[in-house]
């Protein structure tokens, strides 16, 4: 589902003469990479939700009463705890809290990376029109950026749910999205800064380039690294964002996500009685959250040589 | 001198700042479908009270006239009755506040000065078991989801082993008799403030001390270090005295810009841990579509932030002699 909707991540790097020199700085990057044990184990995590979030459908096709929303065993009306049947036991109607965990996962990759593309696409944009054009147009983004960025997401989500009712999954993802660019912009605008007056930007203006082509030529695919490691953490922010809203019962009611098993376990007073059916989401979102933190963290150190060095050095 | 223009400045921008939500919030709720009056108004009250309160709030009035109202209501308090309470909403809030207050600043304190004192050692023992246990710990206590571990802690600190209370932030009993003193009503608040303490502060520290830490390694290169050391002045004094108090300053930083998500951090806590703060005070309105009460909490708890802002700004030229605003 999700994957479909991907648009390509660079877009810009078509032309045959940039791609060996991207390719290269990739390899390069991978080799560092993989020599970073903290991103090993987050990219481990991130494969092993990969392929939950890819047999969410098996269940269901199996048979019916495994479907996570809809599907309830019939010769169960209360949650029951782990068994051959239900592998990590049934919620409150009969549900299977096992597949309802692979459904969880599916929600978690959607929201979490499309909301994290819209936010990179906006903060990347905003960021390098604001660092370009300096002057009025760099102080009213970045003054909009600041005040966007004092508040708080979760609540400000809750408070237009309050007035628009429950929120479609989409809406949440284009919320999460439209409050979580400032950051991404700031760190954007100010990389654009200091790429503005070096030699090969300054020589593309004396050639006649316009303004766009310099930005969307030049200077991004210069901010492109910077944008993707951002766009890791932006992930886990949304992930956490959606949770935390299906946690409070204002989630998508026609979506089952981690948050929303959480709200089900606490809204039905069985967090004392079934840790088999508390554990595993918060484990999950938990898991997650760190997973792409950590893979965060590594590309950090692929960027930064300077980190690379004081992490070598004991 | 300068500082006093500084924060003047900022004030100004605060209240700018502020005026810009005030306004997008109004429209929000003209634009939101459905009848903006059965919004402000409570639908159960007698057709007499609420004309009364109609023309309080300008709901009878055009569009334009309504925002006067709006903002003039804003500033004296005057937000409304809550559907749920039946009181005014500001009188609500305003009692509410203290208890946010109380526990987020406190929560704030504390995780701060544990990721610095934490990241202080880390830092200064890197490459080693204990930097990498504490950069690890740091990681999974700071990615872990703030809404489970309260659940979790009230699962096993207050079911299993019932040292702290499950809910709320007082126990009646002690408050009803009068022969409770000051003391040991403290202690009760306290007693229940613990668990919800103990969630924000395990969320929070890890993200300082990771900050403290990789600030405190750039201030280890520095060449005052290697002066201090040249003098001969013990490990100890070096760590503590020069190195670590220059290095915590990007942890105030850090707070300044971590403080959004503490305040969604706050909300999820005292909804799950029934404290009455205003968080929980949103939480609940929404989902009772107590749309006055929610207005203002969402107002109150936007002023909150900015002013939190504001009191990082101002702390953080008061530790660092070289900023002169």
């Amino acid at each position: 589902m999700s994957d479909a909707s991907l648009p390509s991540p660079k877009p810009e790097n078509t032309p045959g003469r940039t791609r060996p020199h991207w390719v290269d700085r990739f390899l390069g990057g991978w080799e560092v990479y993989r020599k970073n044990t903290i991103g090993r184990i987050g990219m481990a995590l991130l494969v092993l939700f990969g392929l939950m979030a890819a047999t969410s459908f098996i269940p269901q096709w199996v048979d019916p009463m495994y479907h996570p929303m809809t599907g309830v065993d019939p010769h169960i009306s209360h949650s029951t705890g782990p068994s051959l049947r239900h592998w990590l036991g049934t919620d409150f109607i009969g549900r299977d809290i096992f597949s309802q965990l692979l459904a969880g996962a599916r929600i978690a990759f959607m929201v979490g990376i499309s909301s994290a593309l819209i936010s990179i696409l906006f903060g990347t944009t905003i960021g390098m029109v604001a660092g370009y054009a300096g002057k009025r147009t760099d102080l009213i983004l970045m003054r909009l950026a600041d005040m966007i960025m004092v508040m708080p997401t979760l609540l400000v989500v809750l408070i237009l749910s309050a007035l628009f009712g429950q929120l479609n999954i989409w809406v949440i993802v284009l919320m999460i999205a439209l409050f979580r660019w400032p950051g991404v912009a700031r760190v954007i605008r100010s990389q654009t800064l200091s790429l503005r007056h070096r030699p090969f930007i300054e020589a593309a203006r004396v050639t006649g380039a316009s303004h766009l082509r310099i930005i969307f030529r030049h200077i991004l695919p210069n901010v492109m690294p910077l944008a993707l490691l951002y766009m890791t953490f932006r992930v886990t922010s949304a992930i956490i964002i959606e949770a935390a809203l299906a946690f409070l019962g204002f989630g998508d009611p026609g979506t089952v996500s981690w948050g929303m098993m959480l709200q089900w376990v606490w809204k039905t007073g069985h967090m004392f009685q079934a840790p088999y059916w508390m554990l595993p989401p918060g484990i999950c979102i938990s898991l997650i959250t760190m997973a792409f933190y950590m893979t965060g963290r590594a590309m950090d150190d692929v960027l930064d040589p300077r980190l690379r060095e004081e992490e070598t050095t004991p | 001198m300068g500082l006093k223009r500084f924060v003047l400045r900022r004030l100004v921008e605060i209240a700018v700042i502020f005026f810009v939500i005030m306004t997008v919030l109004f429209v929000l709720f003209r634009l939101a479908p459905g009848d903006p009056v059965s919004r402000m108004v409570d639908p159960s009250m007698t057709p007499e009270d609420a004309r009364l309160l109609m023309e309080s709030m300008g709901l009878d009035q055009p569009l334009w006239t309504q925002y006067l109202y709006y903002l003039k209501n804003v500033a004296t308090g005057n937000m409304g009755i809550s559907f749920h309470y039946g009181e005014p909403v500001i009188d609500i809030l305003m009692n509410r506040l203290p208890n946010t207050i109380l526990l987020f600043t406190t929560s704030i304190i504390l995780s701060a000065l544990l990721g610095v004192f934490l990241g202080k050692i880390a830092a200064w023992k890197r490459g080693q078991r204990t930097d990498t246990l504490m950069t690890i710990g740091a990681l999974f206590c700071h990615t872990l989801f703030l809404p489970w571990l309260a659940l979790m802690m009230i699962w096993f600190f207050a079911y299993r082993i019932g040292w702290f209370p499950i809910t709320g932030m007082v126990s009646p009993d002690v408050w009803i008799d009068p022969g409770a003193g000051f003391a040991a009503r403290t202690l009760d608040v306290l007693h229940h403030m613990a668990l919800p303490l103990m969630t924000l502060i395990l969320i929070h520290f890890g993200s300082y001390l990771l900050v403290m830490r990789s600030s405190m390694l750039d201030t280890l290169k520095d060449d005052y270090i290697i002066t201090a050391r040249a003098k001969g002045l013990d490990e100890k004094t070096i760590r503590d005295h020069h190195a670590a108090p220059n290095a915590a300053l990007p942890v105030v930083t850090s707070v300044g810009l971590s403080l959004a998500f503490s305040i969604n951090g706050g909300a999820l806590t005292e909804t799950v841990f029934t404290w009455p703060g205003i968080g929980r005070e949103l939480v609940f309105s929404v989902s009772h579509s107590d749309y006055p009460l929610a207005q203002a909490a969402f107002l109150i708890i936007a002023i909150v932030v900015l002013v939190a802002n504001l009191v990082v700004d101002v702390l953080y030229a008061y530790l660092d002699p070289r900023i002169r605003y």
